[in-house]
């Protein structure tokens, strides 16, 4: 009898979990939909800033503007010092999600130290900071409760830092690591590295033919400001990004958990239903012997 | 009439986009119209007004405090950090529209001369729009 009311209760305990993960993965669901709006919204400013910044940097890497080396253009093949800024969730039960940003910024940290590059590490989300912290890895700065409320203030702000130490000669690259949107049920990881802006993928013989033509009454100073800009808003995207994919791997997570749990409960109520029959033919067998033995 | 392609696009979203007749921008350097068959240019913007003079002939301002405008092939693309448009059915929604547009140039502009000419050109832009 103590094993049925064990399994009962195991029932019980297993459906209660049940109906949380369900309740969690409502909420994830509700949770994604706006953030997924906002992203979609934003995903425009982001790509065509990202075309201006490209065309630009085409530009003065063909030499088609003469007279500037702006440190933020200029490739560097190797730095000495770099700044690896991560973004993951504040929160766990999103499955691999926080562990995937983690382990890319570990590749990206053994690969610079095979190189013998200082590396200052800055963290965006409790988790992973909670992680490198455990692990003993310094951290520069640790900022909580942005990545569940992205902030373009905040956002900026914290960035700034990185694109001032830049411009100085500090650091010599600037990366961002985080866990992006794809669709409802993929993530995507993006390794981007944002200082100095990437010119690999312009074609020389293609800006040589657009009509683009820089105001350079200034040029270094509206360069700044505007890879200034540039720089905050990609912080600013990658979070909004990374907020909309850790509710979609909650979501995922959830539902896999309810499934699981619904399982469980199938199958300990296969065997509470298995033991009460013993219980049953066991007493039966004692009172049938007990009328043998009366004979 | 010839007309030009124009988008207006904060990180929150578009809030312009359609064939106008001709666009003037505050640039770095001074206010500047662009009208169609512009040569390609790119520059920034200060805090100002952006006055779109639309084909039918009617004129829309959107208030912004900084930006990046790109002319290429006959399209400007205006790309802000923040941006109110001074638009809206009746006079309360206007006087709202003003309220905020102002509350944006004072977080940006740092000298009071131009925060009193940019708020000018913003009284009279819903003027304009009133009438």
């Amino acid at each position: 009898m103590a094993n049925l009311k064990e399994i009962q209760r195991q029932i019980k305990s297993v459906s209660n979990t049940q109906k949380t993960t369900r309740a969690m993965k409502l909420v994830s669901t509700a949770k994604l939909r706006r953030a997924e709006e906002l992203a979609k919204r934003s995903r425009l400013f982001a790509q065509k800033t990202n075309q201006v910044i490209a065309e630009i940097a085409s530009r003065i890497n063909c030499s088609k503007v003469g007279g500037i080396d702006n440190r933020c253009f200029v490739q560097n093949d190797a730095p000495k010092a770099i700044d690896i800024i991560f973004v993951t969730a504040d929160k766990g039960l999103c499955g691999g999600f926080n562990m995937q940003t983690i382990k890319a910024v570990n590749r990206l940290m053994a690969e610079y130290k095979n190189k013998n590059v200082s590396i200052r590490v800055r963290g965006i989300g409790k988790k992973g900071i909670e992680y490198f912290t455990f692990n003993q890895v310094e951290l520069l700065d640790a900022v909580k409760n942005l990545s569940s409320a992205p902030d373009m203030q905040r956002a900026a702000e914290f960035m700034t830092q990185s694109v001032n130490d830049f411009n100085d000669g500090i650091i010599d690259a600037v990366y961002v690591v985080y866990n992006g949107y794809k669709n409802m049920i993929t993530q995507e990881l993006h390794v981007n590295r944002i200082l100095p802006v990437s010119i690999e993928e312009f074609d020389c013989d293609k800006a040589a033919n657009s009509v683009l033509e820089l105001e350079a009454y200034d040029s270094e100073k509206m360069l700044d400001s505007l890879v200034a800009k540039y720089a905050e808003y990609n912080m600013y995207y990658a979070l909004i990004d990374s907020v909309a994919a850790e509710h979609s791997a909650r979501m995922q997570a959830m539902d896999a958990a309810t499934n699981n749990a619904k399982q469980m409960v199938k199958s300990l109520t296969v065997k509470f239903n298995k033991a009460r029959q013993e219980a049953i033919t066991t007493e039966l067998i004692e009172i049938i012997s007990g009328v043998e033995s009366m004979k | 009439m010839d007309t030009l392609e124009l988008e207006v696009i904060t990180p929150s979203g578009l809030i312009f986009h359609g064939n106008v007749a001709s666009v003037t921008v505050p640039g770095e350097e001074g206010e500047f119209g662009v009208l169609a068959q512009h040569v390609g240019l790119t520059t920034l913007l200060k805090a100002g007004v952006v006055e779109i003079h639309k084909e039918n002939g009617k004129k829309e301002s959107i208030v912004i405090n900084w930006g990046v405008v790109q002319v290429a092939n006959n399209s400007v693309t205006v790309l802000v950090d923040g941006a109110v448009a001074i638009r809206g059915d009746s006079e309360s929604d206007i006087s709202k529209a003003l309220e905020e547009a102002k509350a944006l140039i004072d977080s940006v502009a740092d000298s009071h001369a131009m925060i009193a000419s940019v708020s000018a050109r913003i009284e009279s832009a819903a003027q304009s729009h009133l009438h």
